[in-house]
């Protein structure tokens, strides 16, 4: 390209990219795996946080390996929930056990598609109350992830109530992020921060997995691979044998080009559909199957005469084998079809164009 | 024909996206390939070429519009009459380079207007950049065919 623009940006950030990439999805697969793996079996008595979500204590200190937030860890030293002085600015009161409880219970993903979990999520409720005496043996929030979604940014006391009792187990800095009852796209994901910054870099890490899923999906043969860096590969290839081909479809078409019959092309294009603007989007160019000829006689440039086109003159265009998602390239339905122009240099078939246009926002392109 | 104007249900609104812009593509390319014809008669066949790649991508530009960014910049380095892209390095091909490392610069050298964008903002131009520069190719493969047939 021309622009060998300096690099510095995508340097700096592309090492970190990958992995900040690679990490939730190994996470979220981790973290999916095992609920559902304890959401079949009956929660075990390992305290009641953990019933919630159906891991043993073991599971769920085993997940503690998020090595992203430091603020809240710093704030671990509370033993007891209320004495929470959050670094990060949340309001240091805690609802009542009843109203926790009840939160809990009314929980969205405690209702999740998962009916387990909605068996399981009215069971731990009374066992919600004892928890903040239970600090001791209890685990960090758990908060069942049914699918993957957009954190919450708000904090609620749902979290800090979650931190009280967590923070005994969490060495590390483990954390959930909670979200709040009446979003019910909620997501939990444990260790993990719950500060703004992390929320926003995680935010941010859901959005760039977003749009790998798309890209996956653009690039054929790319959904089945697993792991951003072979996917980012293929796109890689992807797009360059797309420039590739236009390079080597543009060599053909030179050769080619002095053959071509541009039979009315000159008036007609030129005059109609000369102004076609480079829209802004809104560009509704409707063309319309105004009337085809063919003339099969060897001619070489006369002008054919025009007949009422029919569905069925679209229809010829189309067999050419580029059927781009079930419909032609140039098929676009019977209100709004396309006549293509074809240049034959011995069949100067010509198809007219007519354009229409709905938008009048006209600069003359080139 | 196929009437319908959203085609498999996959990404229905993109698609909707291209459905004016396909048209236009095919209408610029295929003027500018009738001016390259009438007025590049003696020259080479390769300087044709360039003019062809050339307008292929100036169809692709003004159909993606002021939208994208990658369209932008197209329309930038276009105007500025600078040399088009050197399309790709056969000499990195198969470079073990490409990793985790690279492939975010890689691709910013790929999609026009890379550099100067981040790794969301890069991937969401990727893709449009790639649906665009599938139905060129697909437009081109069309005519081409249609003149050797």
């Amino acid at each position: 390209m021309g622009s060998a623009g300096s690099y510095g940006v995508g340097t700096g950030n592309s090492g970190a990219y990958m992995t900040e990439i690679a990490e939730p999805i190994r996470f979220e697969e981790e973290i999916r795996s095992l609920i559902q793996a304890r959401f079949d079996a009956p929660p075990v008595s390992g305290g009641s946080f953990t019933a919630l979500l159906g891991l043993s204590a073991n599971q769920a200190v085993g997940l503690l390996h998020e090595p992203g937030a430091g603020e809240v860890s710093a704030s671990a030293a509370a033993s007891s929930p209320t004495g929470l002085g959050h670094p990060l600015g949340w309001s240091p009161t805690f609802p009542s056990n009843a109203g926790l409880a009840e939160r809990a219970a009314s929980f969205p993903v405690f209702a999740a598609a998962d009916s387990p979990a909605s068996s399981s999520g009215g069971r731990p409720s009374p066992q919600l109350k004892a928890e903040p005496s239970d600090s001791d043996s209890s685990p960090p929030l758990p908060v069942p992830i049914d699918k993957p979604r957009r954190p919450a940014k708000r904090k609620d006391c749902e979290k800090q109530k979650a931190k009280g009792p967590a923070k005994k187990l969490k060495t590390a800095e483990e954390h959930t992020e909670d979200d709040q009852l009446p979003y019910v796209h909620v997501r939990a994901r444990r260790g993990q921060a719950t500060d703004s910054h992390s929320l926003a870099e995680r935010a941010r890490r859901e959005k760039i997995n977003a749009r790998m899923k798309l890209l996956q999906e653009l690039v054929p043969g790319c959904s089945k691979i697993t792991g951003t860096a072979l996917v980012l590969d293929e796109i890689i290839n992807h797009v360059q044998s797309l420039q590739r081909q236009v390079e080597f479809l543009s060599m053909r078409l030179a050769a080619v080009t002095p053959r071509i019959d541009f039979g009315g092309l000159d008036s007609f294009l030129m005059a109609e559909c000369g102004p076609l603007a480079a829209s802004n989007g809104r560009g509704e160019v409707a063309l319309d199957p105004v009337s085809w000829s063919s003339d099969p006689a060897p001619g070489t440039g006369q002008r054919t005469d025009l007949r009422p086109s029919q569905q069925s003159s679209t229809a010829w265009v189309y067999p050419y084998g580029l059927i781009n998602h079930g419909t032609s390239l140039f098929g676009y339905g019977a209100a709004n079809s396309v006549c293509m122009i074809l240049f034959n240099s011995s069949y100067p078939v010509l198809y007219k164009f007519s354009c229409s246009y709905s938008n009048n926002n006209f600069d003359l392109c080139s | 024909m196929e009437s319908k104007s959203s085609t498999t249900g996959n990404r229905d609104n993109p698609n909707r996206n291209l459905h004016g812009s396909k048209t236009m593509m095919a209408s610029h390319f295929l003027r500018a390939l009738f001016r390259i014809q009438q007025t590049s008669t003696s020259s080479s066949s390769a300087g044709r070429s360039r003019r062809i790649r050339r307008a292929a991508y100036a169809s692709m530009a003004y159909s993606a519009g002021t939208r994208r960014a990658w369209s932008r910049a197209l329309l930038r380095k276009l105007r500025s009459r600078a040399r088009l892209r050197f399309p790709r390095r056969l000499s990195r091909a198969a470079t073990p380079q490409r990793r985790d490392m690279d492939q975010a610069q890689v691709l910013r050298k790929l999609v026009p207007g890379g550099p100067s964008m981040d790794d969301c903002k890069l991937l969401e131009e990727t893709a449009d950049y790639i649906r665009f520069l599938t139905t060129q190719v697909r437009l081109m493969q069309t005519v081409m065919d249609s003149v050797s047939s």
